[in-house]
């Protein structure tokens, strides 16, 4: 399969906030959101990407949408680097690579109607407005919320947290993109209407051959959504690999943790300590070597010297640790 | 005797629109040393509950009636002082945002020692030596005592939070979403203190949460609230394995369990109804896919569903057939 994003060496890094000391030394502390990140992701295909706040996911997201700029690496869509596109391409780009935002409830103007909400990004690509009327009753019909009717007058106010998620993730869709980022699409939502989303996101995936990477600290969502999954912990790319076999059974040490952090909805789950101590280091001043190495119970010394790499360990799984 | 009893509460809010009664008519009890799990979602009064019972609310909140008896006293016919009096002594809470709830100024061990002196009537020695032992509970090394809140990780700072309601030894530890902030690993090293905790002081706890997961990874007992009312009660293996009423069955389907996947999760079509107005009889029948007319007509009273279980449901005795045909996503589509 042909990737259709796809990225090597991603790097961003910010300067972080800075103490007084630090200021007055003239120190510039940086956080490295991202580092040295190869990722690929192929036509159609729907990959998870899984860790904890802070990990640098949402960064890696805006990134591969070209909404920030990298520190260092490159992003390829379709085969062109998305830093070398001249003004037309990256006119294009913008139509096929969509963001589906987090927050539904400040995702959309309150002073548009949805119909206006939805035709907005019609307007700003251009597209003939003979064709609006269509398009946006198609993404409706996508997203579950038939009868465009009803919202010639209808403002977000009027509407359920459920109907207007599926609203944002209509709008994402009205360009017909090939790729959308969806940061934590339904972590706003309740128990009762998430699980409606979750059948909407499966059936645009199934239904519109879309690529998507969603983004989300949920392991449950992500078994769900998505064939891959990938797993960041500060800023690195610990595990990659088919979802199914790195939740049953996980490779990279931190990936284990995290697996058997996630609480089931049954009395008869195992209540085990966690293999893991500590709580998550400063990204300013990450540890030597692997940085998992200083919470992981089996580290060595090596660990502590040598960073390891994102390496293919067989049945489509990379893992960057020295003892896999 | 339950060491709590909350029969038939009302609570409302004053609003612009007009009152709103965030909990109606609602009655559970906390048994000694038991974990009860108050879940249910967004606005079906789960926190105004838990506000309640520790009397500190809004002033446009009001008790209309009902009672909350804890060890044999009404807290609702108590004064102001006495009611206070309670507090951190016999009851304390701990908020979803620790944050929020410290004060960020201070250091951390100069807000437990101030509970302690000002409550506990202890010297300022004592204090000191008792918050030490206090963050050796939780988990937290006491040289950290002298930290302030900002220093502390959400994890560390719910640690903080837990260990400050726990200063004066009370009986009843109320929890609103104690974990929902924090990330999965903190979130189940939290719950391994919570759960360590109560297990060793012999503590009774309610804790609101809407996730039905940590519900089981907690609590003995489980209390589902929908609109303000308590719909299904028992204890947390019973109600998720063979729940009784239609939402606590819809709220299952609609959880994803990351141990049996390959099954669709089934939503509730429709939104829980606006409570300035809510509909006569059950309330959940505008969702529900097995209401009859009788049940848009008159609320169904809790009756027992079986040993130690009761649902509020006009059809309790079909429930085998509800809960095998509730099984199956087809039940549930568009009515």
């Amino acid at each position: 399969m042909a990737a259709l994003v796809e990225t090597t060496g991603l790097a961003l890094h910010f300067p972080a906030p800075r103490s007084l000391g630090e200021a007055l030394r003239g120190q510039r502390p940086m956080v490295r959101a991202v580092d040295h990140v190869d990722l690929s992701i192929a036509r159609g295909e729907s990959v998870g990407l899984l860790g904890e706040s802070g990990c640098g996911k949402t960064s890696t997201g805006r990134l591969l949408l070209d909404l920030v700029r990298p520190t260092a690496g490159t992003v390829t869509f379709d085969g062109k680097n998305l830093r070398a596109l001249d003004k037309a391409g990256s006119r294009a780009f913008r139509r096929r690579a969509q963001l589906v935002f987090q927050n539904p409830f400040d995702a959309l103007n309150p002073r548009f109607t949805i119909a206006r909400c939805l035709a907005e990004p019609l307007v700003n690509t251009g597209v003939p407005k003979a064709e609006h009327e269509s398009r946006i009753a198609k993404a409706l019909e996508r997203v579950r919320l038939p009868a465009l009717a009803r919202f010639e007058s209808t403002y977000p106010h009027e509407l359920s947290g459920g109907q207007l998620q599926r609203v944002v993730l209509a709008r994402a869709l009205v360009l017909e993109p090939e790729f959308i980022v969806a940061d934590e699409p339904v972590s706003m939502l309740d128990v009762s209407v998430r699980a409606g989303i979750l059948n909407v996101l499966r059936e645009v995936r199934d239904g519109m051959g879309l690529a998507a990477l969603y983004i989300s600290h949920d392991v449950a969502l992500v078994r769900y959504l998505c064939a891959r999954v990938m797993v960041m912990y500060l800023g690195i790319i610990v595990e990659d690999g088919p979802t199914a076999d790195v939740v049953r059974q996980p490779l990279h040490p931190y990936t284990k943790a995290l697996v058997q952090a996630v609480p089931v909805p049954r009395v008869d789950q195992s209540r085990a300590p966690l293999p893991i101590t500590g709580n998550v280091p400063d990204a300013r001043n990450p540890p030597s070597g692997c940085r998992f190495r200083d919470r992981c119970p089996a580290a060595m010394a090596r660990c502590a010297e040598e960073i390891p790499a994102l390496r293919d360990v067989g049945d489509g799984r990379r893992v960057a640790c020295h003892l896999v | 005797m339950a060491l709590l009893e909350i029969a038939d509460l009302r609570v409302s809010y004053r609003t612009r629109r007009g009152n709103v009664r965030a909990v109606d008519g609602a009655s559970f009890e906390v048994p000694e040393g038991a974990v009860v799990g108050l879940v249910g979602e967004s606005g079906c009064g789960k926190t105004t509950m838990a506000r309640a019972i520790t009397g500190v609310m809004p002033g446009s909140a009001s008790v209309e009636s009902g009672s909350i008896t804890f060890a044999g006293r009404d807290l609702l016919r108590l004064s102001a002082r006495d009611y206070a009096a309670l507090r951190w002594r016999e009851f304390a809470f701990v908020p979803q945002s620790a944050m929020n709830s410290l004060d960020p100024v201070h250091r951390v061990g100069a807000q437990i020692a101030e509970v302690l002196v000002q409550r506990g009537g202890l010297g300022s020695a004592a204090a000191r030596a008792r918050a030490g032992e206090l963050f050796d509970l939780v988990g937290i090394d006491a040289k950290r005592l002298v930290d302030y809140p900002h220093q502390f990780s959400g994890g560390m700072r719910q640690r903080v939070a837990i260990a400050l309601a726990l200063a004066l030894s009370p009986k009843l530890v109320i929890a609103d979403e104690p974990v929902t902030a924090l990330d999965v690993i903190v979130q189940r090293q939290v719950l391994d203190v919570i759960r360590d905790l109560q297990q060793r002081l012999r503590l009774s706890m309610i804790m609101v949460t809407h996730d039905i997961s940590v519900v089981a990874y907690v609590c003995d007992r489980i209390v589902v609230m929908y609109a303000g009312e308590v719909v299904e009660t028992g204890s947390t293996a019973d109600v998720l394995a063979r729940p009784a009423h239609p939402y606590t069955m819809g709220l299952t389907n609609a959880f994803p369990d990351l141990e049996r996947s390959g099954g669709v999760l089934t939503p509730i079509d429709g939104n829980p109804p606006d409570l300035l107005s809510p509909p006569p009889g059950c309330r959940f029948a505008p969702r529900c896919p097995f209401a009859l007319d009788a049940c848009r007509a008159e609320a169904p009273p809790l009756r027992e569903a079986g040993a130690g279980q009761m649902a509020a449901c006009w059809r309790i005795d079909e429930v085998e057939a509800l809960r095998e045909a509730a099984r199956w996503s087809e039940t549930w589509q568009r009515l």
